[in-house]
């Protein structure tokens, strides 16, 4: 018998190849698969909430006896979790905890003191019984911080000081109030932190700037007052992966301590994702593991953390209801009482759909700080390997928060306003290098990071003269205090003035406590004088007045009195 | 002269937080200069030096104070600590911290690190910490 050769593959309508060139195509899909972990938050494989109390110690959670506790158990059953609650807490239904993070009447120190004493597995019953839209609702009261911020990356795929310190400027005066770097060359660091930290003096005052580097280097530049706050302290959700990680919730805690003993903000890291991706999920779903994350967080004694799956983004992305966790991640770390940098800071989807869809949550409920890295330059030149926003996307962004009047703490500048910023910002590393006998910095260099887009904008640098004069900047002990007096030596009296009150802050330890940042005029705002008072509609933060207004501005906004003119 | 010890200030976080702003008398750098003496004058002339940018273990204690009333026990006892770390070198510091990695140290060399922690630098919650670590990372086979 003969058949008709079958075709190689069935014609697509043109409706399909319509589809198949559609961006999201491209992004990454798989099916759940619990027994490893590729699930979002939702796995039969995940323990029951239970715990039992004797003289004062947890001696049993999520159905393990104490002599089973791995250590992050330990750590979390003997500082995270508060002992004198925990029996009533746990005895509440998920779902009434639930309702008490939405329902608005309910306050957040209430809801505060009753998670306390919620163990992992019983914070994740909580959140598994709420919607997107609820967690909305509930984190823009949890958020710790009333007023909503930002932070930026200012990176340089050339690792280039003169384009990281014109970014800076920019990004600041833009109003991220915490800029982060890292780099391709790690041993470039010294020069792009020092970069970092002049260029953002050169906008809007009071930007904190730090640099993304392995635990003791990052120390070692903050002791140092060459950046101001540091973030990479990274915290995983199973032990294996925590050893892999080296570190350990005791070791993580005492560098905790540390960089408060030296007056220096610090946050730590984690997110759904990092425990499959490194291969030891322990069969547990994405959101249980981060939540014994967030715990250890607490336990420690930090004031905050950056969680929202962060560079892991692809996984929990590629898995059903990926994005919904990610967002119960950020409201259970607020929930814990920590400030929360929401995430939003790597590369996510080719989709421009998607990725906005992915922001929103954050965005319009507000967080300590929205993005926890948007790309303040083109993706090309972000070293954290890009972010689910770029410096392409200000405009978007700026015109969102006036269609929806939601503060994302961003705003639009006047071309003149950020062309001299970044003027200064490169003329005053100039001036720096200069005085502390490094590599020189050209006219040309300046005039072309005044007007760059990215870093093939500027010219090469001598990157192994660079290279040494890093290191000799590490090797001469240079400090914050030696770049305060360049600065007003080359008469940038001004940023050499705002860089001395940043450093004065580890003084005062102000800027320790639970979601602080500084404001353009140099004052703290935290968790403690700023705490979060929303109580349902007409209360918490709303942008009004000179906020509103500055939100109001566009690029292009066409007159009401004139129709051929445009304000901006 | 009187020197007021963190314990018998009594802080509120409405009225007296930022302390920069609000309660400046209070604060000290770790040599002993009161806060409003970091001029721009004295870094200039060479009388502020990186020490003094650092934050004194007495400030830590007033900072756990507001942070305890406002209900954050663990920040407040990450900052008692971290006021015990106040009288360490930045090295020593930073191979603690190494020592405390996973299988990096035997029992005894966490034990004798606690030992000098409550014996050197009387820093008994430190040592506490380090103590317990010594202990879980026995039973959980993560010592050198």
């Amino acid at each position: 018998m003969t058949a008709e050769p079958l075709p190689v593959s069935t014609p697509a309508s043109k409706r399909t190849e319509a589809l198949e060139e559609r961006p999201v195509n491209l992004d990454g899909f798989v099916e759940e698969w619990p027994e490893v972990g590729m699930v979002a938050m939702d796995s039969p494989y995940d323990p029951t909430p239970s715990v039992r109390v004797s003289d004062g110690v947890i001696v049993e959670m999520d159905g393990k006896p104490r002599g089973e506790f791995d250590f992050l158990d330990q750590f979390i059953a003997d500082h995270a979790i508060d002992v004198s609650v925990t029996e009533r807490a746990m005895a509440l239904e998920p779902v009434e905890v639930a309702r008490m993070l939405v329902d608005p009447t309910v306050t957040r120190s209430e809801v505060v003191e009753v998670a306390a004493g919620l163990t992992p597995a019983a914070l994740l019953e909580v959140v598994k019984t709420m919607n997107v839209v609820e967690m909305m609702q509930a984190l823009q009261k949890m958020r710790a911080r009333r007023t909503p911020a930002n932070q930026a990356h200012s990176t340089s795929a050339r690792d280039n000081p003169v384009q990281v310190a014109a970014e800076a400027a920019e990004a600041s005066l833009r109003g991220f109030r915490e800029l982060e770097t890292t780099l391709g060359v790690v041993r470039y660091a010294p020069l792009v932190a020092i970069a970092l930290q002049v260029g953002a003096l050169a906008g809007t005052p009071g930007a904190l700037t730090q640099c993304a580097l392995e635990e003791a280097t990052e120390l070692e530049l903050g002791m140092r007052g060459i950046t101001a706050y540091a973030e990479t302290i990274s915290v995983y959700g199973t032990e294996p992966v925590f050893c892999d990680g080296d570190d350990t919730p005791w070791s993580k805690a005492f560098l905790a301590s540390a960089y408060a003993s030296r007056g220096i903000k610090m946050r730590f890291t984690s997110g759904t994702g990092s425990e499959v991706q490194m291969g030891n999920a322990e069969g547990r779903s994405m959101l249980y593991l981060e939540i014994r994350c967030i715990l250890v967080a607490k336990g420690a004694g930090v004031q905050g953390l950056q969680n929202g799956s962060i560079s892991c983004i692809g996984v929990p992305g590629a898995v059903p209801a990926g994005i919904r966790a990610v967002l119960a991640e950020n409201l259970l770390a607020s929930t814990a009482d920590l400030e929360c940098a929401s995430g939003n800071d790597q590369s996510f989807s080719h989709s421009d759909m998607r990725r906005t869809a992915r922001l929103l949550p954050q965005l319009l409920s507000g967080t300590d700080f929205v993005c926890s890295g948007y790309s303040a330059v083109p993706n090309y030149d972000n070293m954290f390997a890009g972010s689910n926003l770029d410096s392409t996307d200000y405009d978007d962004w700026n015109t969102i928060q006036r269609d929806l009047q939601v503060d994302g703490a961003l705003r639009h500048v006047p071309e003149e306003e950020l062309l001299a910023a970044r003027s200064r910002a490169a003329r005053a590393l100039q001036a720096v290098f200069a005085r502390l006998g490094l590599p020189t910095i050209t006219d040309k260099e300046v005039e072309a990071a005044t007007y760059a887009h990215g870093s093939q904008d500027l010219p090469m640098r001598d990157v192994l003269e660079d290279l040494k004069a890093a290191q000799s900047v590490m090797d001469r002990g240079i400090t914050g205090l030696d770049v305060i007096k360049a600065l007003e030596a080359s008469g940038y009296s001004d940023m050499a003035h705002t860089l001395l009150s940043v450093l004065r802050h580890r003084v005062s330890g102000d800027l320790l406590h639970t979601s602080a940042i500084l404001t353009p005029e140099l004052e703290t705002l935290s968790a403690v004088n700023d705490a979060n008072d929303y109580a349902g509609p007409g209360s918490g933060y709303r942008p009004a007045g000179e906020r509103w207004r500055e939100m109001k501005r566009l690029r292009h906004v066409v007159s009401a009195s004139n129709p051929e003119e445009e304000i901006g | 002269m009187a020197v007021t010890l963190p314990d018998q200030v009594e802080l509120d976080p409405g009225s007296d937080y930022p302390l920069a702003t609000q309660r400046p008398e209070l604060l000290r750098t770790p040599t002993g200069k009161p806060i409003d003496e970091l001029t721009m004058q004295a870094v200039l002339s060479g009388d502020v030096a990186a020490e003094d940018l650092r934050i004194s273990p007495d400030t830590l204690r007033l900072q756990a104070q507001i942070a305890e009333r406002v209900g954050r026990t663990q920040l407040a006892r990450n900052f008692r600590r971290a006021a015990e770390l106040t009288a360490l070198p930045d090295d020593l510091v930073l191979s603690i911290y190494n020592s405390l990695r996973p299988n990096a140290s035997t029992k005894q060399q966490l034990t004798d690190i606690a030992d000098r922690l409550e014996g050197e630098y009387s820093a008994t919650l430190c040592a506490e910490l380090v103590r317990e670590a010594a202990d879980v990372y026995e039973r959980r086979d993560v010592l050198a």
